[in-house]
């Protein structure tokens, strides 16, 4: 148990050290706590008793106070019950929230919000027993001033039986009643086996030097940080930012309007998972999606079932997709157009809002908002085929007299199987919205905007034949 | 410190009049000091630890491999089917949380009654605790599948994803209360450890010890202003650590008290798993302890006595476990529902019949046998039975869960067969038990040695070194 070079470098006693305390050793709890009384009543103050296990009566003998941790504690678990309630609130009982959103998710029929605090009460105990014990534990340590690594007391090779078999009673120099010579007789009285002087060592102050560089080179790295922050402020940067939880934010899917898959090597032989460039599929053949079963009367036609005129005419089964097919003797003949709307198309305004908000969705990209074609994929599109780069047909305005002259029928027949260079909109929007559509078209006539020249007559031109 | 150790004495008396001892062979302070840190500061522990570790570490390097197949696999490679989706892994999680449980009730409860007998064996135990639910976490942590998003169990914040826990969910309870009682738990069996460790920094010969057990001291002194707030914090622990206990077993009961199932959804389940976990927990220390004192010569601090109350209390137990059996049969029938009537036949003469019957007669059946004294006292017997329980108690876990097997509809009907890994998960996880036990034993002090010394009769102990009987000690008071 003998450490060879402590207790020597400590036997020095001069100016290198200072007497910091006496340790009395006694050897059993009773006269320990006795020393401790005699020692209270003699005026004492800053003194501890130490012994290897809580000897009992020994806090009113040194006059040690309750300690507040109890209350620290009880604070804590409050903070820990409103915690608790606040976080499960928050996570399942709210969606929109500026940070992070929550995620309002209605399960097993258990209510959200403050019905739902049954379900939530397992959860709050536990959080409240958990930062209950941490501030308990860490709480305890605090207050005792630990971990503490280095005291002069362990320097004692006696005091080691403090946590064994002995009990020391520790009078500090600090106290107002000190006195060495005295206040060791008064400990031999007390009935102490042996006393020993604790010193605290003045020359070891000194930070070793390889700790004192470890400590600068430390500091610049901490400096480190801040200064890249600085530099980083304001710029401009072209790699996306750095993604550290990628959770299930990317996923091996196809997104609508994206390019599908290509395999092939060779960029002039494309080999595409669907055999087209499309990562869109239409529906297979023969299936409707639900709720929009197209049966064959006027409400899904827009005109007359059974007027149509020959199987080759350029109406609802024309293949939009090639405007070449388009045929200007088979245009003539078109099917009896409704020329009001059909029955379970309620003329309001409440369908005219609706047929706006879908309008706004489905039509202003090409055609704008004011039906003249002013959309931004026509004046984008346009751009580049006056520079050569693209081949445009030029959108066809609403207002011009051709279409404003359209029964509802028909328009909603263009909008249905598309028309030209117009795609079909059948697969994406209800038959009920595409007649709210036309309402709103309709309405949009009305309003006496005019068709802007150039464009007017760019469409008129180029859809000459799709006119009647 | 006595050289011979008195093994005829007897303080399982039961005499009114006379305080039985709780550490036998007139030992003061130093001499338990020195039996205890004798585990530690032997050269070389004795060669039943060697083949116990080795064992254990064999049986630990199996559970790696069956995890490391099970990642790389995928769960497909456990038994679990539909209807049985739950098969082996919260059996396994269900059996070790109840053992850890023990360790609580020793440390906290008995702490709370002031039940003095707690000292020589509430250290052990609270290791016992703490590896177990170590055992316990592992199954529901990989049964998660992905386990590179296991953090997805917490309610962390994610970048771009509204994604959180849902809170109703007694899964997600289940995070909470095993989460909070690992980590209290912890606390509580590092701080009743500190001032031990710190006599151990006091003894210690080599450098490193003096390095690594002086950092875990904390740099105790034993100061009494630090006991004094040691000993509340301590208590503050114990109560807190109480009503937590209760609530783990009780969350973990829910896991299935609160689906709808025939057989899980009754009201019984709370109180009956928590009889039921310290029932395998103090079985589970029995197991320990026997071996441990004869191996590190602790005869004289973990007594016969110590042991007898051990058995009483398996012995209670046991008897509420049995008592939940047959009420759960009586409601089945008394309630009148007979998908419940059916669920509870099933149990114990259908398809799992075998697995019903293994339970009660082990669970039920065996511990009366502690009826008798001569099995209380007996090192033997009472391993044998608490191994029995042990077993009792992993069966009942099985049967509860097998009730998935034959639910509502019977076209949906199907047995559960555990495949190999399931089994040698299930072995391999009493490696990683015993591996960090053996450990605890060599290198850390296994008693409580400062709480030890409260219970020695401090008055003129000198006096009586080594020279009289402990039971004389307690006559003298």
């Amino acid at each position: 148990m003998a450490h060879s070079h402590k207790p020597e470098k400590e036997k020095p006693v001069g100016p290198s050290s200072k007497l910091v305390s006496l340790v009395a050793q006694f050897d059993d709890p009773d006269s320990l706590v006795a020393a401790c009384d005699r020692a209270r009543r003699e005026g004492y103050q800053k003194m501890d008793a130490y012994s290897p296990f809580p000897v009992h009566g020994i806090d009113d003998a040194i006059g040690i106070r309750r300690t507040r941790l109890p209350f620290f504690v009880l604070a804590i678990a409050f903070c820990g019950l409103a915690f608790a309630l606040f976080l499960q609130y928050y996570v399942n009982s709210t969606d929109e929230s500026p940070l992070f959103p929550g995620y309002k998710f209605f399960i097993s029929g258990k209510p959200l919000g403050v019905p739902g605090v049954p379900a939530n009460i397992p959860v709050t105990f536990e959080i409240i027993v958990l930062s209950s014990a941490f501030a308990t534990f860490f709480g305890m340590w605090i207050l005792n001033g630990l971990p503490r690594f280095a005291n002069p007391l362990h320097r004692i090779p006696r005091f080691r039986r403090a946590t064994n078999d002995r009990f020391f009673l520790v009078l500090e120099a600090e106290d107002e009643k000190f006195n060495e010579s005295r206040s060791r007789q008064q400990l031999e009285e007390w009935g102490a086996t042996a006393i020993e002087e604790c010193h605290l060592d003045l020359t070891d102050h000194e930070i070793p030097k390889n700790f004192k560089m470890a400590g600068i080179v430390l500091l610049f790295a901490l400096l480190l940080p801040p200064a890249l922050i600085y530099r980083a402020a304001g710029m401009t940067n072209r790699n996306p930012r750095l993604h550290v939880v990628p959770d299930m934010d990317w996923q091996d899917k196809f997104k609508t309007q994206t390019v599908g898959p290509n395999f092939s090597n060779d960029e002039l032989v494309p080999d595409y998972l669907f055999g087209d460039p499309s990562a869109m599929r239409h529906p297979v053949a023969g299936t409707i999606a639900r709720g929009d079963a197209t049966g064959q009367d006027e409400f899904h036609l827009g005109y007359k079932p059974g007027s149509e005129p020959a199987p080759a005419h350029g109406g609802p089964n024309a293949n939009t997709q090639d405007p070449a097919v388009q045929d200007p003797a088979a245009q003539a003949a078109e099917p009896e157009w409704l020329t009001s709307f059909p029955g379970g198309v309620q003329v309001s305004e409440a369908t005219i809002a609706r047929g706006k908000q879908r309008f706004e969705i489905y039509c202003t990209p090409c055609h704008g908002f004011d039906g003249n074609g002013g959309g931004l994929t026509n004046q984008h599109a346009q751009a580049l085929a006056v520079q050569g780069k693209a081949n445009w047909t030029a959108v066809k305005s609403l207002h011009d007299p051709a279409v404003k002259s359209q029964a509802v029928g028909r328009i909603f027949d263009t909008i249905t199987n598309g028309r030209a260079t117009m795609g079909p909109y059948q697969n994406q929007i209800p038959a009920a919205d595409r007649w709210a559509i036309v309402m709103y078209v309709k309405a949009l006539q009305q309003t006496g905007i005019e068709t802007t020249g150039a464009t007017a007559e760019a469409s008129s031109a180029t859809e000459a034949p799709a006119g009647n | 410190m006595a050289s011979t150790i008195d093994m005829s004495l007897d303080n399982t008396f039961e005499d009114p009049s006379r305080r039985a001892p709780l550490v036998l062979g007139g030992m003061d302070y130093g001499d338990v000091t020195d039996n205890v840190a004798a585990i530690w500061e032997a050269d070389r522990p004795p060669k039943t630890w060697y083949v116990v570790f080795t064992i254990a570490l064999v049986l630990l390097g199996i559970l790696g491999a069956c995890l490391f197949h099970l990642i790389m696999k995928g769960t497909g490679v456990w038994g679990n089917n539909n209807p049985v989706y739950w098969g082996f892994p919260i059996v396994n999680f269900v059996f070790w949380v109840g053992i850890g449980h023990a360790g609580t009730l020793i440390s906290a409860i008995l702490f709370l009654f002031r039940q003095n007998w707690r000292t020589s064996i509430n250290r052990a135990a609270e290791a016992m605790t703490i590896f177990a639910v170590v055992c316990a976490g592992l199954f529901p942590g990989v049964h998660i599948g992905r386990l590179w998003v296991f953090y997805w169990l917490f309610p962390v914040p994610t970048e771009h994803l509204a994604m959180w826990p849902n809170f109703r969910s007694p899964l997600l309870w289940d995070v909470f209360a095993v989460g909070t009682y690992a980590t209290v738990s912890l606390l509580f069996w590092y701080m009743g450890m500190v001032p031990d460790i710190a006599t151990f920094r006091d003894r210690t010969k080599t450098k490193l010890g003096k390095f690594v057990y002086s950092l875990l001291s904390l740099g105790w002194t034993g100061s009494a202003r630090n006991w004094h707030r040691y000993e509340m914090a301590y208590t503050i622990l114990a109560a807190l650590a109480t009503p937590l206990v209760l609530s783990v077993h009780t969350i973990v009961s829910f896991d299935f008290a609160v689906s709808q199932l025939p057989g899980w959804h009754t009201t019984i389940f709370p109180p009956y798993f928590v009889a039921g976990a310290i029932f395998s927990g103090f079985a589970m220390v029995v197991t320990l302890m026997v071996p441990c004192r004869s191996l590190f010569k602790l005869e004289r601090l973990i007594t016969i006595r110590h042991l007898e109350n051990m058995n009483k209390i398996i012995m209670a137990t046991g008897l509420m476990v049995g008592t939940a059996y047959g009420i759960e049969f009586f409601i089945a029938w008394y309630g009148g529902v007979k998908y419940e009537g059916f669920a509870f036949w099933n149990r114990a003469f259908g398809n799992y019949w075998w697995a019903y019957w293994i339970m009660v007669s082990c669970n039920v059946f065996i511990p009366q046998l502690f009826w008798i004294k001569w099995f209380r006292t007996n090192l033997v017997a009472m391993v044998i039975i608490c191994i029995f329980v042990n077993i009792g108690m992993w069966f009942e876990r099985f049967v509860i869960t097998m009730s998935l097997s034959r639910d509502f509809l019977p076209s949906s009907w199907a047995m559960f067969r555990p495949t190999e890994i399931d089994i040698l998960m299930l072995i391999g996880s009493f490696g990683l038990f015993f591996t960090l036990f053996t450990l605890f034993c060599r290198f850390l002090p296994v008693i409580a040695i400062s709480e030890v010394k409260n219970v020695i009769p401090h008055d003129h102990h000198d006096d009586e070194h080594g020279d009289h009987s402990g039971a004389e000690v307690a006559a003298a008071h």
